[in-house]
């Protein structure tokens, strides 16, 4: 085994940064590909290293305390590291056929690589960031560097998103900044040192003598702040555009690893509030706006016809879901929380992609005019059934595990009524999702529509994707298993 | 008169600056008027460095100079040149409804301030609450106007806000979070031009009411 020790954390950054430079620098399509390839590997393999680090026992830390690595991080990295791959790797297949068709040209293409290899880079520094400003910083540069992506397509409706995408995500950081800077100044009353009280290893060891009226409110600007990036409903308004104009592999990407760093920048202050205020505050909030969120998404993925939005919409949800598990708290509850963020960028991923496969073959994302996905494209219109199955919690995907987590989470924290709400909204969305894979994947094909599936660079990302998600709700692995525990103590407590 | 007094005066400048900006109609006017603001910004970092003996602020003052004073005001007017000049239409605001809920969002940031017992930040409370008062003038500009650059202005109006919150309290920070977020400003005003662009060559204007592709 290689020793890099503290190195790592350094790499990590790095290597999506050169690849970044790399890829800008490139015209031709097939050079740009094996460079974009090397690229999102190689960042695979270092989050597996850190990984491995943190499982031995160790946190690392580098860079005079800025840059850290606990178990919180080492889950997200992951995250970034495996989905990140697979989304990069189906973005190949994916931007080949629009190479083919001329939608895009060689030059479009590298900049597509360029960009996204940025965005991993200002997600890696959001995950692996000690200094709460910087983390914030790096927030921030993960809308800024995602711009060009959703906007990829020259199309009117993509201008009106991305638009749309970058005012309301920036206005809502704006509220995190304050958040942050609240915190940093009730850190400073406590410690008088400049560079100690951005620390969030300080902070956490600090917490209950920060000054609980102004951890209140700056939980709140946290709150508002991250949650209109995650999505959670009222804030939500961008998210559905954003994740239907956005180029699919985007899409996945967005939802899958995305949303997931932002949704940390959180996790990363609740150990702090709950030591500061109590664990009554921060859970009652999470849980209302978990419920809010869970309930107006599904009526909107109800109502929805195109399959694109719905399945936005169901990203809301289960955003919601994890609030909830928040909510609920306890080790049950953050840990059903921990595995759900899992659980779900598998499990989007895999539908965004598939989604771009179907898109393509019909022509339409409108859920009334696909018919008999199955007998069109066998394998497409199996994962997608295979995803729906799964985005609803239907056993024996994980979805259904971490989502029964989070409901006994929540009866044991005494929510009995609350999580009887959250039981009929996962109803209704089954339902409406039940509809669509009848509707969609079963039934006859148009006549019209030539029979046949996406190339294998379409293909095997969904299937290797796939795997995953169903190996997860058969059987836990045991580092995995290991690596959750430590996560879920580290929100519980810092340590 | 005492440092903090000045401060208190300036930041009561820094509000009436800002209604200028958002009730402008022109845009390069209101361009214009941002540029002086962030003057006015400037000068109040300027006192907080000499007054409460805040070295870092120094820089400060240079680094938002450049950056609010010059940069993002010439940002938007070389928007202005390929998009023409705007002028907002429609029946916006009134200029005095929107004078009456400026005065509330002062009376209310005040209210919000008012837990606030740290040494550092007791003194200067008014211009504390001014700046948080002004972060939300700004977000009233985004919610209330509907021309997308006067939106851009607006988003620049919170930016201004919460930079001096964060002079008053964190002026201590370290150097590389004041870059950080610097940065991140002027890239997202840059991002956000560069799509206002955008939106103009697709849609022929740049009125925020008429992107209405996107429903549900």
């Amino acid at each position: 085994m290689i020793e890099v020790g503290e190195n790592i954390l350094f790499y990590l950054p790095a290597v999506p940064l050169g690849t970044a430079l790399l890829a800008f620098g490139i015209r031709s399509r097939r050079m740009v590909e094996v460079v974009h390839f090397a690229g999102i590997s190689s960042v695979a393999l270092l989050s597996l290293l850190l990984v491995q680090y943190v499982l031995r026992g160790q946190t690392l830390l580098a860079l005079d305390g800025m840059l850290y690595a606990d178990g919180l991080t080492a889950l997200l990295v992951l995250i970034i590291g495996v989905v990140g791959f697979l989304d990069g790797f189906y973005s190949i297949g994916y931007l080949r056929h629009d190479l083919a068709q001329g939608q895009v040209d060689a030059k479009g293409a590298c900049f597509y690589y360029g960009f996204y290899h940025l965005l991993l880079l200002t997600m890696v520094l959001a995950a692996i960031s000690n200094n709460i400003a910087i983390m914030w910083v790096a927030i921030e540069a993960t809308t800024l560097g995602s711009a060009f992506l959703v906007g990829f397509y020259k199309h009117k409706t993509a201008a009106e998103a991305v638009w749309k995408y970058v005012l309301i995500c920036s206005v809502g950081l704006a509220f995190a900044l304050y958040g942050t800077i609240l915190t940093y100044s009730s850190a400073f009353a406590v410690v008088q040192d400049a560079h100690r009280a951005m620390l969030w290893t300080e902070l956490v060891g600090m917490a209950r003598g920060l000054d609980p009226q102004v951890m209140k409110l700056a939980f709140v600007f946290i709150l508002i702040g991250y949650g209109a990036k995650v999505g959670l409903v009222p804030m939500h308004t961008w998210l559905p555009d954003t994740y239907s104009e956005a180029p699919s592999p985007v899409s996945a990407l967005l939802s899958g690893v995305l949303m997931k760093c932002v949704l940390f920048g959180i996790l990363r202050y609740y150990p702090i509030t709950l030591q500061a205020v109590g664990k009554e505050f921060p859970q009652t909030l999470l849980l209302i706006f978990g419920l809010l969120s869970v309930g107006v998404a599904a009526f909107f993925i109800l109502v929805q016809n195109d399959i694109k939005r719905k399945l936005a919409y169901s990203s809301v949800e289960h955003v919601g879901i994890i609030a909830t598990g928040l909510g609920a708290g306890g080790p049950l509850g953050i840990l059903a929380a921990l595995f759900h963020v899992i659980n779900h960028s598998l499990t989007k991923s895999l539908l965004f992609c598939t989604v771009g496969n179907v898109a393509r073959k019909y022509g339409t994302r409108d859920a009334q005019k696909i018919r008999g996905m199955l007998k069109v494209a066998p394998f497409t219109g199996f994962m997608f059934m295979a995803g729906l199955l799964a985005v609803v919690g239907a056993p024996p995907f994980s979805i259904f595990v971490s989502e029964f987590m989070t409901l006994a989470a929540g009866l044991q924290g005494g929510y009995f009524w609350p999580m009887i709400l959250f039981l009929v909204l996962l109803v209704i969305v089954f339902v409406a999702f039940i509809i669509l894979i009848s509707d969609t994947v079963l039934g006859f094909p148009p006549e019209d529509l030539p029979r046949g599936d996406a190339g294998w660079l379409c293909l095997l990302p969904l299937g290797i994707l796939f795997l995953l998600m169903a190996g997860l709700g058969i059987h836990v692995p045991a580092p995995l298993n290991q690596l959750l525990q430590g996560a879920v103590s580290v929100v519980l407590g810092g340590k | 008169m005492s440092g903090t007094s000045v401060v208190n005066a300036l930041a009561v400048l820094l509000i009436l600056t800002s209604m200028l900006v958002v009730e402008t109609r022109k845009l390069r006017r209101a361009a214009y008027m941002y540029s002086i603001q962030s003057l006015v910004l400037v000068a109040i970092f300027l006192s907080l460095a000499v007054f409460m003996q805040a070295e870092p602020l120094y820089i400060w003052s240079i680094t938002a100079l450049i950056t609010k004073t010059f940069l993002v005001p010439y940002l938007i007017i070389r928007t202005l040149k390929t998009v023409g000049n705007q002028e907002e239409e429609g029946p916006a605001l009134e200029t005095s409804s929107s004078i009456f809920l400026a005065v509330g969002l002062v009376a209310l940031s005040f209210v919000i301030v008012e837990p606030f017992h740290m040494h550092a930040v007791l003194k200067l409370k008014v211009a504390l609450a001014v700046s948080i008062a002004h972060f939300l003038l700004g977000l009233l500009c985004i919610l209330a106007r509907r021309n997308a650059l006067k939106q851009i202005l607006g988003y620049c109006l919170m930016e201004n806000g919460s930079h001096l919150t964060l002079a008053i309290m964190a002026y201590n920070a370290p150097e590389t979070v004041e870059i950080g977020i610097l940065t991140d400003a002027v890239f997202a005003v840059l991002i956000m031009t560069i799509i206002a662009r955008r939106l103009f060559k697709v849609f022929g204007t740049l009125d925020t009411d008429k992107f209405t592709l996107l429903k549900g």
